[in-house]
């Protein structure tokens, strides 16, 4: 099967300019190939969530260029970026974000019926299938804040993959997880690597982690 | 619509603070029930009054009006010159008289013109009604009754008595509501009236009127034109007034314009006679809106405010909403719609709560004497005061929501995840 690339960095430089001018990410180049787990280690401070940031679209300032799948997205308006995420981005953060007002299930449909290219039913088919998957089909109905945080991290995960992505960015999903929790959560994500063909990028300050390849950030420098 | 997340998401932020959102809708509310039930009691209390006024006054009467002091003769004869000066003192008029020279034949020429629907010439003087030891001043209408009451169909006025007695019975007198109560008169009383010029003639009266003009009611009697005539010792064609009606009540002011060039004297229209009163309403209808408007940008104000605390609240539900692919003008959308809906259901209940108050007000029996005495509220029910109301209502609202609906449409979700 050729490889095919899903993320693409090139000569990519960011800085900030508050309170003083830093260079945050310097000529940054990286390739994410269609199916795999790559993690973006370093220090605090090597710069290595911004970069995250920078790659899914959430950080639009930056120069050089961001390629997923195939689009620039400097090309893109802020609402084509949004329909860019919905379609073909998943995101897992530290904290789940869930809404409070929504079900476990309310909460995975969201980027569903947003995309609206599935019925209802298919939808909530697919919608339990994930949490199926991610063994917190029993939790479905349940109110998102009378979830454990394992279990609220796994409906997020859900929800990053209702859409089928391209690729998920997950900046430190274990980091507010308890060892066994992160555990749990690692190892999924792992799963859907390796059995589903599924894209990661994760950020992590967790060297242990073991994924597919590892790019180490130093001083907003990838090293190695 | 139901199914729709955009629409999940603004029903969970109204339900999730109930209270505030119930103060919010009441306040809309509230807005639109005032202004409904107060413009439909002022104007149904102005459209009354017109109606009242078309009823039983004439569109266009004509006139002598007698003007007071002329200029000095000898000051006319200088007329820019300020050097001179004049000094005339106690001077006395010559006797004007008031009456309408060859007012029989205008008015049989007015009875003949196209756009008139009917004339009633009257003689008009001021006497003194006494009945026992009272003394009472009022106005003697001498007329033809039935003209008069073709005109202005006195029958259906009448309360006690009849219209046609006044021709049948010699010295015969109606009587205003009003005035009978000043005197204590009743029907078939006999009284005497003393005109300015010392006729004094005993009448009986065979009716009692009541119009609901307060000023007729209280000032006006009706009489004979023979017996008014006696009364100002006048020849049998001297009238003072011409009452004229019209099939089109819209020409008035332009007819009274051409009756007055055409025979010299004064003819004044009904919204001329009335202007004060006009310019009552008017007052009174700015006034109305001013406190919809007043009313309705304080809840504007409440409804701003709690868009903008949900928005602190739910900051973090519109960032991950942004990062997993709602656009801005989906916010926005959610925003604005928690603000529409609020106008639209304080809309809707301050129409029903308008129209029962309203409702149960003109059911009431209340007595009101004011420019027009009536035995109830009449409340003006017109469907253009509630869709007036209802736009109002939803205009506020959206204003008041678009501020905070744009705030939440610029929340920039790195900004947010990363400093969490």
């Amino acid at each position: 099967m050729p490889e095919k690339t899903i993320l693409e960095a090139r000569h990519l430089d960011k800085y900030f300019y508050d309170p003083v001018k830093f260079h945050v990410l310097k000529d940054i180049n990286l390739r994410v190939e269609e199916g795999e787990f790559v993690s973006i280690v370093g220090s605090s401070g090597s710069g290595k969530s911004t970069l995250l940031y920078t790659l899914s679209s959430l950080d639009t300032d930056y120069e050089g260029e961001v390629i997923i799948d195939q689009t620039a997205l400097r090309s893109l308006s802020n609402d084509d970026l949004a329909r860019l995420r919905n379609r073909s981005i998943g995101f897992i953060f530290q904290s789940h974000y869930l809404l409070a007002d929504f079900t476990a299930i309310e909460n995975i449909l969201l980027p569903g019926l947003k995309l609206g290219k599935r019925s209802k039913p298919d939808l909530l088919r697919a919608a339990l299938e994930k949490m199926d998957l991610l063994g917190i089909r029993d939790q479905a109905d349940k109110a998102v804040n009378t979830l454990s945080g394992g279990q609220q991290q796994r409906v997020a995960i859900a929800r990053a993959l209702i859409n089928d992505p391209k690729i998920i960015f997950c900046d430190e999903p274990t980091g507010n997880l308890d060892s066994g929790n992160a555990r749990i959560v690692f190892d999924l994500l792992k799963d859907l690597a390796h059995n589903y063909k599924q894209t990661i990028l994760m950020v992590t300050h967790d060297e242990s982690y073991q994924t597919d390849r590892q790019i180490r950030l130093h001083d907003g420098r990838v090293v190695d | 619509m139901r199914d729709s997340p955009l629409f999940k998401i603004v029903w969970a932020h109204l339900t999730g603070r109930k209270r505030q959102t119930l103060v919010s809708i009441l306040g809309v509310m509230f807005g639109i029930t005032v202004f409904i039930f107060q413009a439909g009691m002022i104007t149904g209390l102005q459209n009354y009054f017109v109606e009242k006024t078309i009823q039983s006054t004439p569109h266009i009467q004509i006139s002598n009006e007698t003007t007071a002091s002329e200029k000095p003769v000898a000051a006319k004869a200088y007329p820019e010159n300020r050097d001179i000066w004049f000094s005339i003192r106690n001077q006395k008029d010559r006797l004007e008289e008031d009456k309408i020279k060859d007012g029989l034949q205008i008015a049989s020429l007015l009875e003949n013109h196209p756009e008139v629907y009917g004339v009633s010439p009257s003689l008009t003087s001021q006497a003194i009604f006494k009945l026992g030891v009272l003394d009472v001043s009022a106005i003697v209408h001498g007329v033809d009754i039935l003209r008069e009451n073709r005109l202005f169909n006195l029958e259906k006025d009448i309360v006690q008595g009849s219209v046609i007695r006044l021709e049948t019975v010699n010295n015969g007198l109606i009587l205003g509501s009003g005035l009978a109560e000043k005197l204590g008169a009743n029907l078939n009383d006999n009284l005497n009236i003393v005109s300015p010029n010392g006729v004094s003639l005993p009448m009986k009266v065979v009716g009692i009127l009541s119009t609901g003009l307060r000023d007729l009611d209280d000032q006006r009697a009706y009489s004979s034109l023979r017996n008014a005539q006696k009364l100002m010792k006048a020849q049998s064609s001297h009238i003072t007034d011409i009452s004229i009606k019209l099939r089109n009540i819209d020409k008035a002011p332009e007819l009274a314009d051409e009756f007055e060039n055409r025979f010299g004297y004064r003819a004044v229209d009904w919204k001329e006679k009335n202007a004060a009163v006009f310019s009552v309403f008017k007052i009174q209808n700015i006034v109305t809106y001013l406190v919809i408007l007043s009313i309705l940008l304080v809840s504007g104000f409440g409804i701003f405010n709690i868009l903008t605390m949900m928005i602190y609240e739910k900051m973090t539900d519109i960032a991950i909403l942004k990062a997993i692919g709602y656009t801005d003008k989906d916010i926005r959308r959610i925003f604005l719609s928690e603000a529409m809906l609020i106008g639209l259901a304080g809309g809707v209940l301050g129409l029903i709560t308008g129209l029962v108050i309203s409702i149960i007000a003109a059911s009431i029996p209340f007595r009101i004497e004011g420019f027009v005495s009536s035995e109830r509220l009449n409340i003006n029910f017109n469907p253009l005061f509630y869709t007036i109301a209802f736009i109002f209502g939803l205009l506020t609202t959206a204003i008041a929501g678009l501020l905070p609906a744009r705030k939440a449409a610029k929340v920039d979700p790195l900004h947010i995840i990363r400093n969490q």
